[in-house]
């Protein structure tokens, strides 16, 4: 029979402050990177813009694009490639201007430009800036109404603290993820949006299955310490905590590699939200209760002391 | 076997198949090649058979199938709250007539909010066509031309407004210093005026203060000729254009008083070495609007052999009205405009009876074409902007598909490839739990309508993880329970017990997300959210009916000793 960690027991709560340090320096180095570039990279699915993918046959190279793209009079235009050296993505800001569209204009002028090649258009995306906003407006009410629910769910579930604790360690996945993004200087667009809140969704399932454990435990075994239920729960729950962290990873991995470029982001998101997520339903959630609960026991006996 | 088990797998097996027998025609939709399809574009009863298959398989979203999404936004600005919810409704009325008889299958046409419309055109080959057809308001006048004696004395009027407005202001740079687009002068000998409007200036200076002297007719130039050809005598240069329209949009330009109004041309032409743009003068008020009109057709321009021309029919109120304007105006010009351009401004030579008008211009047959059926599909009762669009072509949705499902199946090879390494013959049983759980989805993706997307592929990958932690949970505390040293029967007894409430706690809050999805999504996060919301009641269902009843029966054996787990 294979099986993972046989009889676990590694002391999960000593190595707490390792992990805060470690999480600590990972965030602190996205906040940088987000304060230095100004707020996360919106796609313009939120800030309105254009979005044209090309393909262009014989290819004439990125930087060949990019002076074309930038001579039809878009400064801003951003030019990549994507998948394979014939495809493109250009992102222009802009909407319109004039009667004709500036992803119309932008396509002409690559046309006019080679003529000799096929310019094949494969995907074309406009974001007036008045639906930018809404949808970006629509996208942090989802993210904020999901973790409100989630945490009322499981504050009837479980207790309040539970629920704040798994919030906590969920909201550090997301600024994590956040601050990668930015370091990486990926865009956040609706479909990262999507994954983010899937982060949240595998995150808070990661750690409820550890606060389950914890609560059958404070029942089965109450001679023992809080510490020590909490490393123990964490220890019986570690194998089937890798093992589903490594076939979903196993999936999102899979599409990362092979899903195609349009999914490509998507599914980094996921691959890195399910790495972290995992991390911090081990490291994370439970220390924050025990934090909670040592603090909670000092006012406790704080408050007791007078009346001795 | 006992009776919950005899229901248990009898559920199952009643969702299996039924599941199954939904998805047929999906998996003929699948059989059915680009080359069958394409052949039964010309046979009626072969497409009504592909279709027929078609309607009742998992739709594919634009994004896999290719196709456009469109989101407009009916400008409602000054209607009171019941004239904007009539303008949408017909504004969405009109645009689903044009889809329909544009000819696009299965097209979705909806209100979104008080003021949006959304419009989706599956598999659609020219975009852009089908945008002008969608978004164009086709408001159709007939307006009478002004007299060109009027023009002079109109156009000073409006220079010398225009210059009283900029000295009001202080700032006459405001309209003057706006450099002349085409910066070249017109050629004299090729423009052959004898009214040059534009001097050829000496130096800058002297263009500047020529433009500050003339706001207005420094970009509309008059020409005796050039209403000898085209029937009026200003033009505008192409780059100015827009410049003299936003100077009519000012107040200033009120001069011009209620009863005349200056429409441009639709289309540019080439005189002398410019491209240029007639202009002309006509009344404010149409005497007849597209309101009256009873069919529109494109047919061969008599007068020029390969051009098209769209033939109208006005109603009997119409022609009437069309008759007694015609009669009283022989020999003046009638302007049909759309949406505020001169589409043709014919001469008038004698009273027309019959209720029959045309516009010539320079059409070609699916420009005449298309016209004729924006407007026998009548003009919006409002103008639409388009907020937001997404077209993705047919090639990128098929590699979408091929890389999307490739991923996913190699992805879940490797998961069920581990999980029978790891857990033997248990691991099996959740890989039959798995393959019925995703048929259960798509069946219920091809049941209920919905639509799958790329992001849909996705979540149904992300199902694939979910269902197969429901079975790590249960397998790990069976295993736990075992090295307690239970009997079979008891382990897998309280390993179910102890992991159903973990599974549905986790699927609970995941559902939740995704319920939330649902809800705010637009676009892509509703595809995905649709797939993984279906997926963790199908993860759900299979993990506590299905793979419980077959390991219970297992565990119900007297003889069983040992579990392979």
């Amino acid at each position: 029979m294979l099986q993972l960690f046989h009889n676990a027991n590694y002391d999960i709560m000593g190595k707490m402050k390792v992990a805060f340090i470690l999480s600590a320096l990972i965030i602190g180095a996205g906040l940088v990177s987000l304060v230095a570039r100004g707020g996360p990279r919106w796609s313009i699915d939120f800030t309105g813009g254009s979005v044209l993918q090309v393909v262009i046959q014989p290819t004439p190279g990125t930087a060949e694009v990019r002076r074309i793209i930038a001579g039809a009079g878009f400064r801003d235009a951003q030019v990549q490639d994507f998948g394979s050296p014939q495809e493109f993505l250009i992102t222009l800001p802009g909407v319109e201007s004039g009667g004709t569209s500036a992803a119309n204009q932008a396509e002409a002028a690559l046309r006019a430009a080679l003529p000799q090649a096929q310019v094949e258009l494969r995907r074309e995306e406009k974001v007036g800036p008045k639906i930018g906003g809404e949808l970006k407006t629509a996208a942090l009410n989802s993210v904020l109404a999901a973790c409100f629910l989630v945490v009322g769910y499981l504050s009837v579930r479980f207790i309040f603290r539970y629920g704040v604790a798994a919030l906590l360690a969920t909201l550090h996945d997301v600024i994590i993820t956040l601050g990668v993004f930015s370091l990486l200087n990926k865009e956040i667009s609706l479909s990262i949006v999507a994954a983010f809140l899937t982060i949240i969704g595998y995150s808070l399932n990661d750690t409820i299955v550890v606060f389950d454990r914890i609560r059958e435990n404070m029942r089965l075994r109450r001679r023992e310490g809080y510490r020590e239920v909490l490393n123990r729960s964490i220890n019986e729950t570690l194998s089937r905590t890798v093992l589903t962290a490594g076939t979903t990873l196993l999936t999102a991995f899979t599409l990362w590699l092979l899903g195609g470029p349009v999914i490509h982001d998507f599914a980094f998101c996921m691959t890195f939200g399910v790495l972290t997520g995992t991390f911090s339903s081990i490291f994370i959630a439970s220390p924050l209760l025990l934090l909670w609960h040592e603090r909670a026991a000092r006012g406790e006996r704080r408050r007791a002391q007078p009346a001795m | 076997m006992n009776r919950t088990q005899q229901i248990r797998f009898g559920l199952t097996a009643a969702l299996t198949l039924l599941s199954i027998y939904l998805l047929i025609p999906t998996f003929r939709a699948a059989g059915i090649s680009q080359a069958d399809r394409a052949a039964a574009a010309s046979d009626p009863d072969a497409k009504a058979r592909i279709d027929g298959i078609d309607a009742r398989a998992i739709r594919r979203g634009l994004d896999l199938q290719g196709g456009m999404y469109l989101v407009l936004e009916v400008e409602q600005e000054g209607m009171t709250g019941d004239q904007a919810q009539d303008a949408l409704r017909r504004v969405r009325e009109i645009i689903t007539n044009r889809v329909d008889q544009f000819g696009v299958s299965e097209p979705v046409i909806q209100t979104q909010g008080n003021s949006r419309i959304i419009v989706q055109l599956p598999g659609l080959q020219d975009p852009e066509r089908a945008k002008s057809l969608i978004g164009r308001t086709a408001r159709l006048e007939f307006r009478l031309v002004r007299a060109l004696e009027e023009i002079p004395g109109v156009v000073a009027r409006l220079d010398e407004a225009f210059r009283a407005a900029g000295a009001a202001r202080g700032d006459t740079s405001a309209l003057a210093s706006a450099p002349l687009a085409s910066g070249e002068p017109a050629d004299p000998g090729a423009a052959a005026s004898d009214l040059p409007q534009l001097p050829t200036p000496v130096d800058r200076d002297e263009d500047a203060q020529y433009v500050r002297d003339h706001p207005f007719s420094a970009y509309v130039s008059q020409d005796e000729d050039f209403a000898r050809m085209y029937g009026t005598p200003l033009y505008s240069e192409e780059g100015d254009v827009a410049r003299v329209e936003s100077l009519l949009q000012q107040p200033a330009a009120r001069v011009l008083g209620t009863a005349l109004e200056f429409q441009y041309d639709t289309e540019a032409l080439t005189y002398g070495a410019l491209r240029v743009r007639p202009l002309y003068l006509l009344n404010a008020t149409p005497s007849l609007t597209g309101d009256r009109l009873t069919n529109a057709r494109s047919a061969p321009d008599p007068e020029r052999p390969g051009g098209w021309q769209v033939e109208m029919t006005l109603d009997r109120r119409g022609a009437r009205e069309f008759a007694r304007v015609t009669g009283e105006n022989v020999g003046r010009n009638l302007a049909i405009t759309l949406d505020g351009r001169v589409a043709s401004a014919p001469n008038i030579r004698t009273k027309i009876p019959s209720g029959k008008a045309s516009i010539s211009g320079s059409f070609t047959n699916v420009e005449a074409a298309d016209l004729a059926l924006l407007l026998r599909a009548g003009a919006l009762p409002a103008n639409v902007r388009i907020e937001e669009e997404r077209t993705v072509g047919p090639g990128l949705g098929r590699d979408s598909i091929r890389l999307g499902v490739r991923a996913g199946l190699i992805g879940a090879a490797l998961v069920v490839l581990f999980m029978i390494i790891y857990y033997r013959f248990s691991g099996v049983i959740a890989v039959v739990g798995l393959i019925v759980n995703l048929l259960i989805l798509m069946a219920a993706l091809a049941q209920f309508g919905l639509t799958l997307t790329l992001p849909g592929i996705a979540g149904i990958v992300l199902t694939v993880g979910m269902a197969v932690d429901a079975n790590v949970l249960i397998n790990e505390r069976i295993r736990e329970e075992l090295r307690k040293n239970k009997t079979v029967r008891a382990a897998v007894d309280s390993g179910f017990n102890n992991a159903m409430r973990t599974i549905l706690d986790a699927n609970i809050t995941t559902l939740i997300t995704g319920i939330i999805l649902l809800w705010f999504g637009t676009g892509p996060i509703k595809g995905f959210a649709v797939t993984l919301s279906i997926g963790i009641c199908t993860t759900v269902f299979v993990a506590l009916v299905l793979n419980r009843a077959i390991m219970e029966s297992l565990a119900r054996d007297p003889a069983r000793t040992t579990l392979s787990i």
